[in-house]
């Protein structure tokens, strides 16, 4: 990379460090160039301490990056807490009105706000400090904050335009050492967070209902398809708990239209019951489980992947279910249709694990998000059915599918139950038809395992392969490179469809390495566990990472170092 | 014409001989065939014990849940398809007391749904053990000392919360029964209508020949529906005179009505729609 620059925005809860970050990024993006953000901040409103992470690069960007260049410190503690991230030569912009000492640049940046019409503004000129120090035109970020400000009127832009202006011209003169040359191109691609485009997947998929209880991370999925309900056949509903919450998207799916929730951990749990009634009485929902550290309340601002165990075996019994984890806002779009598809093909509840790294965090999406042409709903009305007055909602068929017809739409009479039951939906307590009836259900695992796409590899015919699945696959894909560089034999293998495991091309895949190592945000390498029991395959060593942030690439690629030596 | 035969079932019936849930299955079917709503038409969607089973002995769509769950499950299909005609079957246990949050929640949306509680207070699927609504010192193998609790009453919390429809019924008038269904039914909105039934094998205190002593009549006795703290002072009334009949009717705008997003029809009526979405995308 020629360019590779992070800038770290930190302050306390409430001094609108969000805003520097998107101001920030939006430069980035409508000047052509590549950009990521991740969004780390505590479980409060106001105070604490929190701060966006902005990564710049002239090449796409798959993960944060260890080292920090320009710390612009909106309060005291952000300098402490972080001076020790600062790369050789990197630059601390702080408040003060003192000479340039070391690596700290003090502008008065309060007083400047001030003068633009009030402290509020603190944020606007410290972006514009920010900008000036990169070398980038003035002009973008006046048209970016123009942008910003337009629907609160000429006034607020006038004072933010000030502010931008005094931040900009304030350290006019001082010396960044990874300035450069900005030359404007046309923007890459978007920029889009995971919780973003979790919702765009669900409004292509045809989901019309969604019910949640607030829970963080997952709230922001629910924010925005709220906004998408004015606009399309959608309804978004609060539910008082998350046992109601997918307690009606189960009724909204039996009476015949795609529906999902999201949630943390948490609220998964009490989701579980419920989960093991939509796999029993066939009807079809998605779920979206948003991870964070920590069992009860744990961490709820943090990151983790420590659900997927929980999320393939939730529930009493057995049953089907598909599990995917996508790596990037782009692939969180795309597994939300292809959740909601698959769900309706084989009548099972479909999950999603994302986490709050991926939620929360600003990615570009090169690729233009594609709404599917058609939906497919697999229902079957009164002309599909050869005996509509005989209508069995669950009719034993070789797939273990049954024909789903919709309550009040036609002649048949159609029986959701979630007890045991025979082919037309009344409760049976026979030996039989128990064993044919789960025979039925668990039947559908083998085509569903079909459906599933396979591992993505990257230098896959490499000595040693280094296994991620969901948001960790893009520190991996860098960590890669990075060993690459120093001549070691090393690729990877991330996973996306996580449930049923793609069995033959996992085995396939990992059989042709000498030997495979696991990353995963957990304390307990779950996913290496699902592997050895699934494939018999063993890895040979982990990389964990469990303190509620996301992967590093420096520390997987450390890590494999420690475990090939 | 619709005639009883359309609604029967030929599942075999599970509950005790004498219960009292025969009395609630035949007012249900008499005031299904008098309005004269198919089976098609209907949607039935009960929660888990002996009342839950209710549809099965019906003949119409139903969903047999999960306990305590009903309410949540019947208040999505609504969302999904709001011209359905929805009645619920649940036992007291189960929408009182598992499901209360959604109890108090859902009298709070005012969905168009006709509840039917199968209050018997006391746990028959279970064995006997006591109810929310068990009154206070009742004695069951489970509480051999007698109830410690208050008693719940389910038609106080209703009116309480705003409920639109607040009725008693007795199983063991079916006729009075089914005027009441058919009623709750015809009101848009969430229809309360809580109905005294005797457990011939585990309560031993409210019996047919109790209920049948205590019951008066609301319409007999003049009661203006409309009064809201006459039908607050009379949902505390328990005892020696119980009231029966509509305590309160009042129409209110109904949940489903009230969603923006539905004003343009059911949510199952409507088209997908790519070409807008590809739009809409395009703007990301």
């Amino acid at each position: 990379m020629s360019t590779n620059i992070t800038i770290k925005i930190g302050g306390e809860a409430g001094q609108g460090i969000q805003t520097v970050g998107d101001l920030l990024s939006l430069v980035c993006q409508k000047t052509g160039l590549y950009v990521m953000a991740i969004n780390d901040f505590e479980s409060r409103i106001r105070g604490g301490h929190s701060f966006m992470q902005l990564r710049i690069s002239d090449q796409p960007i798959l993960a944060p990056y260890h080292q920090v260049h320009l710390l612009v410190a909106l309060d005291e503690k952000t300098v402490q807490l972080h001076k020790s991230e600062l790369a050789d030569g990197g630059l601390i912009l702080m408040e003060g009105t003192g000479q340039a000492a070391g690596s700290a640049l003090q502008i008065p940046i309060t007083e400047l706000a001030m003068q633009a019409g009030g402290k509020i503004t603190a944020n606007i000129v410290a972006a514009g400090a920010c900008l000036s120090l990169l070398g980038a035109p003035f002009e973008i970020y006046k048209n970016v904050l123009t942008d910003h400000f337009a629907k609160k009127g000429p006034e607020a832009i006038e004072k933010n335009l000030k502010a931008a202006t005094l931040g900009y011209e304030a350290v006019k003169g001082a010396s960044f050492q990874w300035v450069f040359e900005w030359k404007p191109e046309s923007p890459k691609g978007s920029l889009i967070d995971g919780a973003k485009a979790v919702a765009l997947g669900a409004l292509a998929a045809d989901c019309r209902m969604a019910a949640f209880y607030p829970m963080s991370p997952a709230t922001g999925i629910l924010s925005h398809l709220e906004m998408f309900s004015d606009h399309f056949p959608l309804v978004v509903e609060q539910a008082e708990d998350e046992i109601a919450a997918i307690n009606m998207i189960i009724g909204a799916s039996f009476a015949g239209v795609r529906a999902m929730t999201a949630t943390s951990g948490g609220g998964f749990c009490l989701m579980v019951e419920a989960l093991g009634f939509a796999a029993m009485s066939e009807n079809p929902i998605v779920i979206v489980n948003t991870q964070r550290p920590g069992p009860a309340t744990g961490l709820p601002t943090r990151t983790a992947q420590a659900d997927l165990l929980f999320t393939i075996y939730a529930s009493q019994d057995e049953f089907p279910r598909f599990v995917f984890a996508p790596a990037t806002p782009t692939e969180a779009f795309d597994v939300m249709i292809r959740a909601f598809h698959l769900a309706d093909k084989y009548q099972v509840p479909s999950l999603v694990l994302s986490d709050q790294y991926l939620t929360d965090s600003i990615f570009m999406t090169e690729k233009p998000l594609k709404a599917p042409e058609k939906i497919e709903r697999f229902i079957a009305s009164d002309a599909d059915l050869s005996n509509p007055s005989d209508y069995k909602r669950y009719a034993l068929t070789p797939s273990g599918i049954s024909p789903r017809a919709l309550p009040c739409m036609g002649k048949a009479l159609v029986i959701g139950i979630g007890n045991e039951h025979g082919e037309y939906g009344h409760g049976s307590e026979a030996a039989e038809n128990r064993v044919n009836m789960a025979n039925k259900r668990n039947g559908k695992i083998h085509a569903m395992s079909k459906d599933m796409n396979p591992p993505k590899a990257c230098y896959g015919d490499s000595e040693t392969l280094i296994v991620a699945w969901g948001s960790s696959q893009g520190a991996v894909i860098e960590a890669v490179s990075m060993l690459r560089k120093e001549g070691m034999n090393v690729g990877c293998l991330n996973f996306t469809d996580i449930w049923p495991l793609p069995m033959e091309e996992t085995i396939s895949a990992l059989s042709k390495a000498k030997r495979f190592f696991v990353v995963e945000g957990n304390q307990t390498a779950q996913f290496a566990s699902l592997i050895r029991q699934q494939t018999g395959l063993t890895h040979s060593g982990t990389i964990l990472k469990y303190d509620g942030r996301p992967f590093y690439p420096i520390e997987i690629a450390d890590g494999v170092k420690n475990l090939v030596r | 014409m619709l005639s009883l035969k359309d609604y029967q079932s030929d599942i075999d019936i599970k509950w005790c001989p004498g219960c009292g849930n025969f009395g609630i299955l035949a007012a249900m079917k008499d005031a299904l065939v008098n309005m004269n709503i198919a089976p098609e038409k209907l949607l039935i969607i009960s929660g888990i014990g002996q009342a839950a089973n209710t549809p099965h002995y019906l003949k119409c769509n139903m969903f047999h849940t999960l306990h305590g769950r009903a309410l949540s499950i019947a208040t999505g299909a609504k969302i999904a398809n709001h011209d359905l005609t929805v009645v619920l079957n649940c036992g007291d246990g189960d929408c009182y007391g598992e499901g209360g949050n959604h109890f108090i929640s859902t009298v709070r949306r005012n969905p168009d749904l006709t509840l039917l509680v199968h209050n018997n207070k006391v746990y028959g699927l279970t064995k006997g053990q006591a109810s929310p609504t068990s009154d206070l010192g009742m004695v069951t193998k489970m509480q051999h000392h007698g109830v410690i609790s208050e008693s719940f009453s389910p038609l106080t919390v209703a009116l309480a919360l705003g409920a639109g429809f607040v009725a008693r019924g007795f199983s063991g008038d079916e006729k009075h029964l089914s005027q009441l269904i058919q009623e709750g039914i015809k009101h848009k909105g969430l229809s309360l209508i809580d109905i005294m039934q005797p457990c011939v094998s585990f309560n031993t205190v409210n019996t047919f020949a109790w209920y049948k002593s205590r019951a008066y009549y609301l319409e007999e006795a003049n009661h203006d529906s409309g009064n809201f703290e006459k039908a607050l002072e009379l949902s505390r009334q328990w005892g020696d005179r119980i009231p029966v009949g509509i305590l309160y009717k009042k129409e209110k705008p109904h949940f489903t009505g009230r969603i923006h997003s539905l004003k343009a029809g059911s949510l199952i009526s409507r088209t997908y729609n790519s070409a807008k979405l590809e739009q809409f995308l395009a703007r990301i």
